[in-house]
């Protein structure tokens, strides 16, 4: 039986102070996700969809709902405990890839290890386990400034999945990438869901990325708009979901 | 038009030239300072006390031009990197790289125009100030000491002018062989990377040697003279410069292969973004040790003069009051005194002699003092004092006299006040003694646990003596004092200039290192950010950085205070012992400098870890 790893629920996010400028980002969000899904997230520019990605990878906080991963409430955490929390159960792929240019590839995938205070002995198999399973053991005593933009990506990946967490979060991970390499990242990414049962939630403005995707979480001004499962091949979710943005393109006009 | 685009560039960062002006201003400032001193020849030449000490401030100045040409280069490439970002936009959006060029010289001019008149005007009013705290405290009156110097100004503007002119050149330069791609993407590679296994060893061998060249320059500088004064500057701080940038890349590496260190928490990122910025950092932290010898240096010699004059004084005198008489007065001062040897003897005096009464003598034997030339050592007197019955008339006689011991003789020559009534003294049996017309009176000797703590009661007490007597002047006196107080305003002149220059120096190897940190800083902000998302704790983050700045600031502490232990031996011929409580300064300076350490990682915190 599959049971949620993110739970929101009834969330608001406002911005700027009260009696202020304020705007509403996310306005009474709810959704969930089961362990072992590939959830994407779609929206217009502007749309609250890094604002929802932020409240629930406990890089900002929710105005009010509630947010529960793996059935613990984030929202009332203290900053430390949100700290270890992101060290242990979460996994970051950014768009900028946000390697540590100061630190080798292996170093930067060993660091979430080191984190949790992983004994030095077992490290090195793990980060050479999960760079083998990208593809980019060839690259681990590199420096990010020595390598392409899809290798980093895939290095960030790689760091993101180093610590086996609960979820992997990305926020348009492909969208620096050309089309091979985001292929590339997008065949891993699935491969990982497929076979290893990692849970991902990846915002992306691009079609094809959330192609790869089982399921689809619309948003428009700050709220859900809609959501669509994949049911049959990759061609016609893609087509599929090509609708629903016409649809909301031609709402916005 | 691209004049006011640039202009509006320079507005948005604000802050970063602020940081940049005030390490310039820094810089021009201390070196007004230093040249106050060293352009007012009659002033030092008067107040020192070293014969050479022109060119102590020559050699002195040629090595804090090269430590400000070394701040003022990285100044430098700071400036260009705030600017090459978008300088790089417009050349690809098409302005040529003349224009550029010609916007840059014309920056570079102009902050260094505005630096220049401030930094003066603050080096006139911290000459000032320094100057003025330091008089006041060290009770010295400064003749001819000028905070407001024309010739110091104008060697600083000629000296600065050349420099920018310097500067603006090697701009010029870079900006001619840069690529427009180098440019836009320049802060995606901030630091240069770190070298993987370039062999460094010769450079290390060189920097040895030099440096062993300039320590046995600084230990024998006695004997070398005039060669010592300049082989022993040039080759330490070449030696420094070689070692910092030879050896301390490799010094870090070592400690990041260590796996068993390195690998706990964010001690991996501590250690990676050291190795990978040190590379950058060794020339100036190479010249921050130069600075902090020169500035504790200064300091711990002025202090050593200073320390100097009790040492003279314990070398000339064992007790510190001798008082002929004491009346109720002196009686009262005594009292408030701990001594730890006190002795009154008996005498009487005529027109030429003064006899002693032999039993107090006897029973109360004095201590004399045995020099070695670097210590004070005590001896009690042990030799025989004339025996018997003593004849007046022998003793009298001009051809016989009284035979006394070598030893007695200076113990009594010691019992002298002054220099004025020295009388032949003669020691007598009680029964002779008690012959002698004339009033009795009693010499008063005392030895105080500590000279320097009751200085101010052996003032009293001198006072008192010329009131007592008034045909005497304060010149005439011998005690102990008055030798110190003599000696002491000789060496204040040199205390003084050991001191400005020492706050000189350091303020400049402050402003250097918080220049060097906080002007990185905002380049290792995303670092700290990333780090805070994939979930590091604030406070492993701070201790991060406490971590990191601690090596930053321990390795120029370790070598500049090592080359103040050796070159205090270059005072060996001048001042008794230069390492006499040296821990004093070096107290001092750790106190400081650790101060100065948690506030530059407050500020660094500030800037890479901004409040959530
Ligand atoms: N820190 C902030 N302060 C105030 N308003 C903000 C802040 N961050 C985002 N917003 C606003 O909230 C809204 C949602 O922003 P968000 O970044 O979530 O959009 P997005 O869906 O990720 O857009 P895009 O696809 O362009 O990345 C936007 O209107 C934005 O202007
Ligand atoms: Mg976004």
């Amino acid at each position: 039986m599959k049971s949620p790893v993110v739970e929101v629920c009834n969330v608001q996010k406002v911005y700027g102070k009260k009696g202020g400028n304020q705007f509403k980002a996310l306005n009474d969000v709810s959704f969930s996700m089961q362990e072992g899904e590939f959830v994407g997230i779609m929206g217009p520019s502007g749309s609250g969809k890094t604002t929802l990605l932020n409240v629930i990878s406990t890089l900002d906080q929710v105005t009010s709902g509630e947010i529960k991963i793996d059935n613990v409430d984030i929202t009332d955490m203290g900053q430390d405990e949100l700290s270890d929390f992101r060290s242990q159960k979460l996994g970051f792929i950014f768009q900028d890839f946000n390697l540590l240019e100061n630190m080798t590839i292996a170093e930067n995938i060993a660091l979430p290890l080191y984190l949790q205070g992983t004994p030095a002995k077992n490290v090195d198999a793990k980060v050479m386990t999960v760079a083998k399973r990208l593809g980019i053991e060839e690259l681990l005593q590199k420096y990010p400034a020595e390598i392409s933009g899809g290798q980093k990506q895939r290095s960030a990946a790689a760091r993101a999945l180093v610590h086996e967490p609960t979820v992997i979060l990305g926020d348009e991970p492909t969208g620096a990438l050309d089309s091979k390499n985001a292929t590339s990242l997008l065949e891993t990414m699935k491969d990982l869901n497929d076979r290893q049962n990692v849970s991902i939630m990846m915002v992306t403005h691009d079609a094809y990325s959330a192609s790869y995707c089982q399921r689809i979480i619309f948003i428009q001004d700050g709220k859900l708009h809609k959501e669509i499962h994949r049911s049959s091949t990759r061609e016609l979710f893609y087509k599929e979901i090509l609708d629903v943005l016409a649809q909301l393109g031609t709402k916005n006009a | 038009m691209l004049l006011k685009l640039s202009l509006a560039g320079m507005k948005g960062k604000l802050k970063d030239y602020f940081v940049l002006l005030s390490g310039l201003v820094m810089t021009i400032s201390v070196f007004y300072m230093f040249q106050t001193l060293s352009w007012n020849t009659e002033f030092i030449k008067s107040n020192a006390m070293i014969r050479n000490i022109q060119l102590v401030f020559i050699v002195g100045s040629v090595l804090l031009s090269v430590v400000t040409i070394m701040y003022m280069l990285y100044t430098n490439t700071f400036l260009l990197s705030l600017r090459q970002k978008e300088f790089g936009m417009y050349m690809m959006l098409g302005a040529k790289k003349k224009s550029i060029k010609k916007i840059m010289f014309v920056e570079t001019m102009v902050i260094g125009a505005a630096s220049l008149v401030i930094g003066i005007t603050v080096g006139i009013g911290l000459a000032f100030i320094v100057g003025y705290l330091l008089a006041g405290q060290l009770n010295i009156t400064l003749e001819g000491y000028q905070s407001f110097y024309l010739p110091a100004v104008l060697a600083t503007f000629v000296f600065f002018i050349v420099v920018f002119l310097f500067t603006a050149l090697i701009n010029h330069i870079k900006l001619s062989r840069v690529q427009v791609l180098q440019l836009i993407y320049s802060d995606v590679h901030p630091d240069e990377m770190p070298i993987q296994k370039k062999k460094n060893s010769w450079l290390i061998l060189l920097g040895l040697i030099t440096l062993c060249l300039g320590y046995v320059s600084l230990i024998f500088m006695e004997q070398l003279r005039e060669i010592g004064l300049f082989a022993a500057p040039t080759f330490t701080t070449l030696g420094t410069y070689l070692l910092f940038i030879g050896y301390l890349p490799v010094i870090v590496r070592r400690i990041q292969a260590n796996k068993r260190w390195t690998t706990k928490g964010v001690t991996s990122f501590t250690f990676a973004q050291l190795n990978f910025r040190i590379q950058g950092l060794t020339k100036i932290l190479a010249t921050v040790a130069m600075l902090i010898a020169l500035g504790a240096g200064a300091i711990s010699a002025g202090l050593a003069f200073k320390n100097s004059a009790s040492q003279m004084a314990e070398m000339m005198n064992v007790y510190d009051v001798v008082i002929k008489n004491p009346n109720a007065e002196e009686k009262a001062i005594l009292k408030s005194v701990h001594f730890t040897e006190e002795n009154q003897y008996r005498f009487k005096e005529d027109a030429d002699y003064t006899y002693y009464l032999r039993d107090d003598l006897d029973n109360q034997r004095p201590l004399l003092l045995l020099s070695d030339g670097k210590k004070p050592k005590f001896k009690r007197v042990t030799e025989a004092l004339p025996k018997g019955k003593i004849s007046l008339r022998e003793v009298k006689n001009p051809e016989v006299g009284q035979q006394l011991s070598d030893e007695w003789a200076r113990a009594l020559w010691n019992l002298q006040t002054n220099y004025r009534e020295i009388k032949q003294t003669i020691v007598l049996d009680a029964e002779t003694y008690h012959k002698i017309q004339g009033q009795e009176m009693l010499m008063y000797i005392g030895k105080s646990d500590k000279f320097m703590d009751y200085l101010h009661e052996w003032q009293e007490i001198d006072m008192l003596v010329l009131e007592k007597e008034p045909n005497l002047t304060a010149d005439d006196l011998t005690s102990k004092y008055s030798f110190y107080n003599m000696y002491s305003s000789f060496t204040s002149g040199t205390m003084f200039m050991g001191l400005f220059l020492g706050i000189a120096f350091l303020a400049m190897m402050a402003s250097c290192l918080m220049f060097k940190i906080v002007s990185g800083a905002s380049k290792d902000t995303s670092r700290y950010q990333m780090l805070r998302k994939i979930g590091v704790r604030r406070s492993q983050l701070s201790t991060s950085v406490y971590k990191e700045l601690f090596i930053i600031f321990l390795f120029p502490a370790i070598i500049g205070l090592t080359h103040v232990l050796i070159g205090m031996n270059m005072f060996s011929f001048i001042i008794l012992n230069p390492y006499y409580r040296i821990w004093v300064p070096i107290i001092i300076f750790l106190i400081i400098y650790s101060l100065y350490y948690v506030i530059t990682v407050k500020l660094y915190k500030q800037i890479v870890l901004p409040k959530e």
